[in-house]
């Protein structure tokens, strides 16, 4: 469950994010829409504890948003940007160590890390270092290191970025699978077709300055 | 320079057009680097080459042999260096905007490369001009043969531009070219006979001596005419892209050292790996230890000119480091060398630990603690320091008969240090904006000098932590002082790691 209870970010007399309230029960879709620079990426991070809020709350669980707090560390997957990526690794490199640090049975890893590259169709750039990937295919390697790991909740920032209408049908895909498994899922996107994919609630951000 | 090409450089100009007070500061920039750096430097320079102890080497019967192993190791650098940042270069935009036009290279690129060109045949032939001149004046030779020996400098310079640039026009050449060439050099310096007949022997055949070598000097001048003839073709294979990625590479580095963030800066000019995309860096195991262990050494092994560089730098570190716990040696300062050159040696090392530090920084992406996450990607550059850093300083101290668990104590110790400073070097971050205010004292702003300061911190720890680790033996506090402060530092930047 999260809960959003008139939550505002500022700095300074700058208001990044205007006040905001919601809530969310597991296993829903919460999509969030607004207009640049109307604090979607901002609720985001409110979201993942990056971002303290001016006032209100957020709580997921009935609890505090902190970034590292174990258990939201456990339960809550997010891609707000790019990841880190190492440029030693390949892309299936990546996917699998992510997934060995998550389970502590390695056929488990190893078998969730297989699934995600096919999934996202990454099986043909397995072998390639993320300095030879397109924006396209560096965005899709990104939703792939954040998905190799269990969550009950995932966060996502504009997943269809750098994204062809193909590969915006591949995320749909993904996510509309994780929605079904019981994930609850909160996405901010510009992409309408991603929206009326997968939501079963929108929120419309305002104006915030 | 073409018309045209007078009128796009005079436009690039005129975006920032600068006052008369700019252009003063400039001169008065220059005159004070001039001032407190460049004359001081000289001056050192020609009091060492001028010293009882600078004339013995000057006139070893070496000396010529190494001055050929110059020569050749200066082309051969050159060469490598094209391959990175060549001589032909001009900001992004203005570099797209004149190699997308139907202007020829050499209209749109001499400016920068007679720029560059005239740096490089200064510096060289300052060189060999002050060899010639400590030589003549100590009465070690005559004028005519110092002369001669400075035109071999010219000579040496300009082949060495033109090495820079084929490096730039043909960069898998030059990669190939550049070791084969040094290593024929290497053979040769040995064989006499061969001397008038290669080109690094011409300048050896030159160098100052009783009888001025004239003769090797017409050789050398028919090479650098074929070099400098050769400089309208190379300039026309300069390729678009390669124009572009150089100068847009150069300008991040540019921009990154002017923000003080010199590994940043270093890292752009990284080797990207290209072999090794099918060995299996991670291992279906449960045991992280081997996990990342295995993880680091083969991400390492995919840029294996470095991971070697790396390690020959530590085994040259660690032999250092036995030297300079010599009593008859100037213990701190090669106690200070060794730890630099360690720093560095590390720094192929240490891939992991940056990517830890960074994802430290952003949002959970592995199953495992940030300090954990850490602490697993030092286990590799551990193991190497302790083998390879111990190793080479336990060998270096039984060859020249020093204790060699003095030795061993003093690798471990600095080699402990020094990874402290390199992880505390990655969670840095960008530089403070504290930092950026200046800092008003009697004797000027020392704004600059703590942003340097912070730029080079881990340098310069390691440095003092080198220093100290040579005085262990008689007293272990000015390393616990070092340490203390490297593991303050770590603690601190981790505290703030977001």
């Amino acid at each position: 469950m999260i809960e959003l209870k008139d939550v505002t970010v500022s700095v300074g007399h700058a208001v990044l994010l205007a006040p905001v309230s919601a809530s969310i029960s597991p296993g829903d879709a919460l999509v969030i829409r607004g207009r640049n620079g109307t604090g979607k990426s901002t609720l985001l991070k409110v979201l993942t504890g990056i971002t303290s809020p001016t006032s209100g709350s957020a709580l997921i669980g009935g609890d505090l948003v902190t970034s590292r707090d174990r258990r939201m560390s456990r339960e809550v997957a997010a891609m707000i940007g790019l990841p880190p990526m190492a440029p030693d690794l390949t892309i299936a490199d990546h996917v699998l160590l992510v997934a060995t640090t998550w389970f502590d049975d390695p056929k488990a890893a190893d078998g969730l890390a297989h699934d995600i590259v096919d999934e996202l169709e990454l099986a043909h750039l397995a072998a390639r270092f993320p300095h030879e990937l397109s924006s396209g295919q560096t965005q899709l390697f990104a939703l792939a290191l954040v998905l190799a790991r269990p969550f009950d909740m995932l966060i996502l920032d504009e997943p269809e970025q750098r994204l062809d209408p193909e590969h915006v049908d591949t995320v749909i895909r993904v996510l509309s699978t994780r929605r079904d498994r019981g994930v609850t899922l909160v996405i901010a996107t510009h992409s309408e077709r991603l929206a009326d994919a997968i939501a079963d609630h929108t929120l419309w951000l305002g104006e915030a300055a | 320079m073409t018309a045209r090409t007078s009128a796009v450089v005079r436009i690039w100009r005129s975006r920032q057009p600068r006052t008369r007070a700019d252009h003063a500061y400039v001169v008065y920039l220059l005159a004070m680097v001039a001032l407190v750096l460049v004359v001081p430097v000289i001056r050192a320079i020609a009091m060492t080459l001028t010293s009882p102890y600078g004339i013995t080497v000057l006139t070893s019967p070496s000396a010529p042999d190494a001055t050929m192993l110059a020569v050749a190791g200066l082309w051969a650098g050159m060469l490598l260096m094209g391959r990175v940042r060549g001589p032909a270069l001009r900001p992004p935009f203005l570099a797209h905007a004149l190699a997308a036009s139907d202007m020829s290279r050499m209209d749109s690129f001499r400016g920068p490369l007679l720029r560059g060109g005239l740096i490089v045949v200064s510096l060289v032939t300052a060189v060999a001009a002050a060899i010639g001149a400590s030589l003549a004046v100590s009465g070690q030779t005559t004028l005519g043969s110092a002369t001669l020996f400075a035109v071999a400098g010219v000579c040496v310079g300009v082949v060495a531009v033109v090495a820079w640039l084929a490096g730039q026009a043909l960069p898998r050449t030059a990669a190939v070219l550049a070791p084969v060439l040094f290593t024929i050099a290497a053979l040769t310096t040995q064989v006499s006979a061969l001397h008038p007949y290669t080109p690094w022997g011409w300048v050896s055949l030159a160098y100052p001596s009783a009888a001025p070598g004239f003769a090797s000097l017409l050789p050398l001048v028919a090479l650098t005419l074929a070099a400098i003839a050769a400089v309208p073709t190379l300039m026309d294979l300069l390729s678009h892209s390669g124009l572009i990625a150089q100068s847009t590479r150069w300008e991040a580095a540019s921009s990154r050292v002017a923000g003080m963030e010199l590994s940043d800066a270093v890292s752009i000019y990284g080797a990207v790996p290209r072999v090794g995309r099918q060995w299996a860096a991670i291992s279906s195991t449960t045991h992280r230890t081997w996990v990342f262990l295995r993880r680091d050494a083969v991400g390492a092994a995919r840029t294996p000119i470095r991971l070697a560089v790396g390690v020959l730098a530590m085994m040259a570190a660690g032999g250092l480091l036995a030297l300079s716990l010599n009593p008859e040696m100037p213990n701190g300062v090669l106690g200070a060398a060794a730890s630099v050159i360690l720093f560095a040696a590390l720094g192929p090392l240490t891939d992991g630990i940056r990517h830890a530090a960074s994802v430290a920084g952003d949002l959970p992406l592995y199953g495992i603690g940030d300090g954990s996450l850490i602490a697993h990607h030092s286990l590799f550059p551990l193991t190497l320091t302790v083998v390879v850093l111990v190793a080479s300083s336990l060998i270096v101290a039984l060859l020249i008969g020093h204790s060699a668990l003095a030795a061993g104590v003093a690798a471990l110790v600095l080699g402990l240090m020094t990874l402290a400073a390199r992880v505390s070097g990655a969670m840095k971050g960008p530089l403070p904006p504290a930092l950026l205010a200046p800092v008003p004292t009697p004797v000027g702003d020392l704004g600059a000098a703590a942003r340097l300061a912070w730029a080079l911190d881990g340098l310069l720890l390691t440095a003092a932590a080198g220093a100290s680790v040579t005085l262990i033996a008689a007293s272990p506090f000015p390393a616990l002082i070092v340490g203390v402060t490297i593991g303050g530092l770590v603690l601190w930047r981790w505290r703030h790691r977001r």
